[in-house]
């Protein structure tokens, strides 16, 4: 099979995948495990969705590296939390428009690899020219005419874009090809079980994802009734005939935020990302507990709990002190009152 | 001396920074120091700033200071969220009138990098990458730029171009097809610089209380242009530093 770097910009092979794609209302309801064991194979070109930390589909990244899947292609738009298994031979490169964790610094794992050599670098976007080749694939067109990237050092460091001139103007404009990425992997706020996923909050580049991937996998803080998304469908960002698997994962962006609903775990991220993942040796040993260590999401969940002293469900409670209100959502009953219940009922049952 | 207002060298910045946003404008904010910034702009003298956040956030109203450009304190309030790419292509069509960045080094041209330090292929410090800067620097119609004043920060060259500035010069930026007006202020914890409208090469302004134009030299990797009418900055106000304490910065994420 071709390189992941060469099925990213097939226009023909992204089509051909989804024309033998299902379109009928199919039960997608699967266990993450499952999911992530059948969609996301070695040497897949992997999309980050959501903003990184906010709305990122965590515990999925955590089981990829559970399952030691290898060589993946890493398109960090707009995170990079997926290279962090390189080490462990978990990617292979990355096609980089955003690396790190804003204030909290550079992503230790990634920093080295690329300056050793041992993490490859195919291509280097702005957040705004990926969102653009991925709005591409969305809008079924070849490639857009971009004002971003002109004049950077960026340019002879990606081999996927082109500077011409635009027929019009005659000015220079940086054309950017549709991006097919391989496999994407959502956090939502719901899905029904068909895979259609509403949000609240920041869609980032999710909308235009969820038609430019092949294959596409949609965790979901709840699984709701069909009926449920169909009366109030205007946040759905993903249609079902997209979406391959639906896996019902409450808290399943953390240690990130949840908009409306959780906020992410600022200790711990400062922890993992400046002391934890410093070093190789801290970041194996780092991986060995809470990665290799843990059965899944809610194992790596108590053991952060345990750190802190605290119960799972005192834990994930204070966790919503700096959540942005869910009123301020719409969320009605949802993200508060019973739905809240359910998910501190759920997570204390899996927790243990 | 004892009735002396007393500020810590990011206190500045952010009070400078503020003080250059209108009310009424929009500000396409970038992630780090410009976030202090903005917010306080929006809370003293530009409470109709019209924000926009890379993760898709515009007009919001932020309780206190969010942590990065997706916090969700970035979407309090806010009327609309965006996709990404509608985000930049309103910046685009002409809605950002300042896009206020960071980032590890600035030249003498105003271009900006956050990709390497040291050759690319073998880097001594890999950085994050754009991210959203050089979408904000090649389409907003002027740019800020903040950050800590020191000579590997402010080289002759940048070692990497990841938002252009004036590129090489005067014309460059047009002939690279870049629109918008390109770097506009510089705000360091020792000075406020501008650009020279003929050489396009950085231009100091004003230097902040206790350093003088000598010492901002020595601090520059390259030779910093002196206005005709450089004097110092005035220093910020109680009411600044009141609002930026309690209602922007409480916990001191940046401002210690």
């Amino acid at each position: 099979m071709a390189h992941a770097n060469d099925r990213i910009f097939d226009h023909d092979m992204a089509r051909e995948w989804k024309l033998k794609k299902s379109r009928a209302l199919l039960d997608k309801r699967m266990d993450l495990k499952d999911a992530v064991a059948r969609y996301v194979e070695d040497g897949d070109a992997i999309i980050e969705t959501g903003f990184a930390y906010a709305r990122g589909p965590m515990a999925a990244f955590w089981e990829i590296g559970r399952q030691k899947k290898k060589n993946l292609v890493g398109m960090h738009t707009p995170g990079g939390l997926t290279s962090i298994f390189h080490e462990e031979g978990g990617m292979e490169g990355s096609h980089v428009a955003y690396v790190g964790v804003e204030m909290r610094g550079l992503i230790a794992p990634f920093r080295r690899g690329v300056e050793a050599g041992t993490l490859k670098v195919f291509a280097e976007w702005s957040h705004g020219a990926m969102a653009l080749g991925l709005k591409a694939a969305e809008q079924g067109v070849n490639f857009v005419a971009s004002k971003s990237m002109l004049g950077s050092d960026m340019v002879k460091n990606n081999p996927y874009i082109k500077i011409e001139t635009d027929p019009w103007t005659g000015e220079p404009v940086c054309l950017v090809p549709a991006i097919y990425p391989d496999v994407a992997i959502f956090h939502v706020h719901h899905a029904d079980k068909y895979g259609n996923s509403r949000i609240w909050g920041l869609s980032v580049n999710d909308q235009a994802i969820a038609a430019a991937a092949r294959k596409v996998v949609v965790t979901c803080e709840r699984i709701v009734d069909t009926d449920d998304i169909r009366s109030n469908s205007a946040q759905v960002i993903v249609p079902w005939y997209c979406v391959d698997a639906v896996c019902e994962v409450p808290y399943g962006a953390w240690p990130g935020d949840m908009p409306g609903m959780y906020y992410f775990d600022r200790r711990l991220q400062e922890r993992v990302v400046r002391v934890e993942w410093k070093t190789p040796e801290s970041t194996k040993a780092w991986v060995e507990q809470y990665i290799y260590g843990t059965r899944d999401h809610y194992e790596m969940i108590e053991l952060a709990a345990k750190e802190e002293g605290m119960s799972v469900l005192d834990y994930v409670k204070q966790l919503e002190q700096f959540a942005t209100s869910a009123a301020y959502y719409n969320l009605g009953s949802w993200g508060t009152g019973a739905d809240r219940d359910w998910r501190y009922e759920e997570v204390a049952k899996r927790a243990i | 001396m004892s009735d002396e207002v007393v500020y810590s060298p990011r206190e500045m910045l952010a009070c400078v920074a503020s003080r250059l946003i209108k009310d009424g404008e929009s500000v396409f904010v970038g992630t780090g120091l410009p976030l202090v910034g903005a917010l306080l702009a929006q809370k003293t003298q530009a409470p109709q700033m019209m924000a926009i956040y890379e993760g898709g956030s515009i007009g919001a109203e932020p309780k206190v200071l969010p942590w990065s450009v997706a916090d969700p304190l970035t979407l309090y309030k806010a009327p609309i969220i965006l996709s990404m790419s509608s985000v930049f292509g309103h910046a685009r069509c002409g809605y950002a009138d300042i896009g206020f960045l960071g980032g590890a080094q600035i030249d003498m041209y105003g271009n900006m990098n956050a990709t390497c330090i040291g050759p690319y292929d073998k880097p001594t410090v890999r950085l994050t990458g754009s991210g959203g800067a050089n979408d904000i620097s090649s389409l907003c119609d002027r740019l800020i730029f903040m950050g800590l004043h020191l000579p590997e920060r402010f080289p002759e060259k940048c070692d990497y171009i990841t938002s252009p500035g004036y590129l090489d010069g005067p014309g460059a930026r047009e002939k690279a097809g870049l629109i918008g007006g390109g770097p506009w202020r510089v705000i360091s914890h020792l000075g406020l610089m501008g650009f020279d409208d003929e050489t396009k090469r950085m231009k100091l302004l004003s230097y902040h209380s206790g350093v003088t134009p000598e010492v901002i030299q020595q601090f520059t990797g390259f030779e910093l242009l002196i206005d005709d009418d450089v004097a110092e900055t005035p220093k910020p106000t109680e009411e600044e530093l009141y609002t930026l304490r309690n209602l922007v910065d409480p916990n001191q994420c940046f401002c210690f």
